[in-house]
């Protein structure tokens, strides 16, 4: 250790009790006032950029916090439209069926409700596979609708399960006419997915678009009365014994959900219970 | 020097682990003392003490002295010491700054500092001196980094 190490030392321990001396006596340090004036201008500085530095940090904990809290979001949102769309499907699944059961408490005979579990829609065939079998003491040819009108009947029955064909099969025909000109006719399954009316041209010729085809009742299969569907265009044949008048079905058998098996008396007019309008 | 004891009263509360605050500039002092030696040591914990003590509001030659003496103390032992090791790194700044602590006190209670010294240790220089102990450590192990770098690439 030197000399002038230990001197310096000494020089340094002076200067200062000398400075906590004065300060004891009640002498406020002029010196400690004349550096404040050089340091106070730099606190300043290092305060700001301190505070600058820190508020990038903070803002960039706010960005992530709020990114967290979007991705969040998002996620509730994605489960709330999951649930939106699950009570929706609720509601409409409500409203089926409440209509349904309309329906079947205004109907004079015997029903029995059914759900479609089972489509067919290739070309060949259109039906569709329903939840009532031969447990449910179900026939063949039943007839089948839904609140909007006819659906079907019923070509096979299996246990716990029934196939109906629809309106729009190929094979499929049904006896009809039109509700304003009482014209008779068959409805036939369109291989293109359609359904038309053939009527002879004799009896049709007052036919137009918008009238109503309902059920005829011939034949004692279906009730008469029931809605199949409604004329969008007219076939004209020229001089041919028949026309054709296309229809757009009543039931959009595509959607259909619950369905009526008709099992009581079909001799009934059942015209009254539906909307025709016609 | 300068900055160091501004830095002391404007960026250490940054630095705040719940009340304990770091020295930053006893840690600078420190490690000025074993690089410079003693005289180097002695100045700048003067100058350093004096501004945190105007920086601060506090006594003015409080920490101008203790920090002094610490400077010089460093100094003139740090020829042997090994401060590469954590082992001597953490526990000698713990060790100089209770030492510092210690000084400030007994500075203080000449001038009618009110505070008991139980609590001063308690609540002050011991976690205080903790803090110093692993923050120097970081500072020193930083710098070797950085020197070890630059003798790399030079």
């Amino acid at each position: 250790m030197n000399r002038r190490g230990l001197a310096l030392l000494g020089a340094v321990v002076l200067v200062a009790l000398l400075l906590l001396t004065l300060q004891s006596r009640g002498r406020s340090s002029q010196a400690a006032d004349a550096v404040a004036v050089v340091t106070t201008p730099v606190q300043l500085v290092l305060s700001r950029v301190h505070r600058g530095a820190f508020g990038l940090w903070a803002t960039y904990l706010d960005w992530k916090n709020v990114r967290a809290e979007n991705q969040r979001l998002r996620d509730e949102i994605r489960g709330l439209r999951v649930d939106g769309l699950a009570v929706q499907e609720t509601v409409d699944e409500n409203r089926r069926l409440r209509r349904l059961l309309d329906l079947r408490a205004r109907l004079p005979l015997g029903t029995l409700p059914a759900e479609v579990i089972a489509r067919e829609w290739g070309g060949w065939v259109r039906s569709l596979t329903v939840n009532r079998g031969r447990g449910d003491k179900i026939a063949r040819l039943t007839a089948v609708i839904a609140p909007e009108g006819l659906v079907g009947r019923v070509v096979e029955v299996r246990p716990g399960a029934a196939i109906v064909q629809v309106l729009t099969d190929p094979t499929s025909t049904v006896g009809a006419h039109a509700v304003r000109t009482r014209t008779s006719g068959i409805v036939e399954g369109d291989p293109r997915g359609g359904v038309r009316f053939k009527y002879m041209a004799r009896d049709g010729s007052g036919i137009t678009p918008g009238d109503v085809i309902v059920t005829s009742g011939l034949g004692g299969l279906f009730p008469r009365g029931i809605p199949i569907g409604r004329v969008t265009a007219i076939d004209d044949r020229g001089s041919a014994l028949f026309h054709y008048a296309v229809l757009a079905p009543a039931v959009e058998f595509a959607r259909v959900e619950e369905v009526l098996l008709l099992t009581g008396d079909t001799a009934r007019d059942l015209a009254a219970h539906f909307p025709t309008d016609g | 020097m300068f900055g160091g004891g501004i830095v002391q009263a404007t960026l250490a509360p940054a630095l705040r682990i719940g009340d304990v605050a770091p020295d930053i500039p006893l840690i600078v002092v420190v490690l000025l003392a074993l690089r410079r030696g003693s005289e180097t040591g002695c100045l700048a914990g003067f100058a350093a003490g004096l501004l945190q003590d105007i920086a601060t509001g506090g006594l003015i030659g409080v920490q101008a002295l203790t920090k002094a003496v610490v400077g010089f103390g460093v100094g003139a032992l740090g020829g042997r010491l090994r401060v590469t090791q954590p082992l001597v790194q953490v526990p000698g700044l713990l060790v100089l700054s209770v030492a510092e602590g210690l000084g400030r006190f007994f500075l203080l209670k000449l001038f009618r500092f009110p505070a008991p010294f139980t609590e001063v240790m308690t609540y002050v220089v011991l976690p205080q001196a903790v803090y110093n102990g692993f923050l120097g450590a970081a500072f020193v192990f930083a710098l070797l980094t950085a020197e070890s770098f630059r003798d790399r690439s030079s």
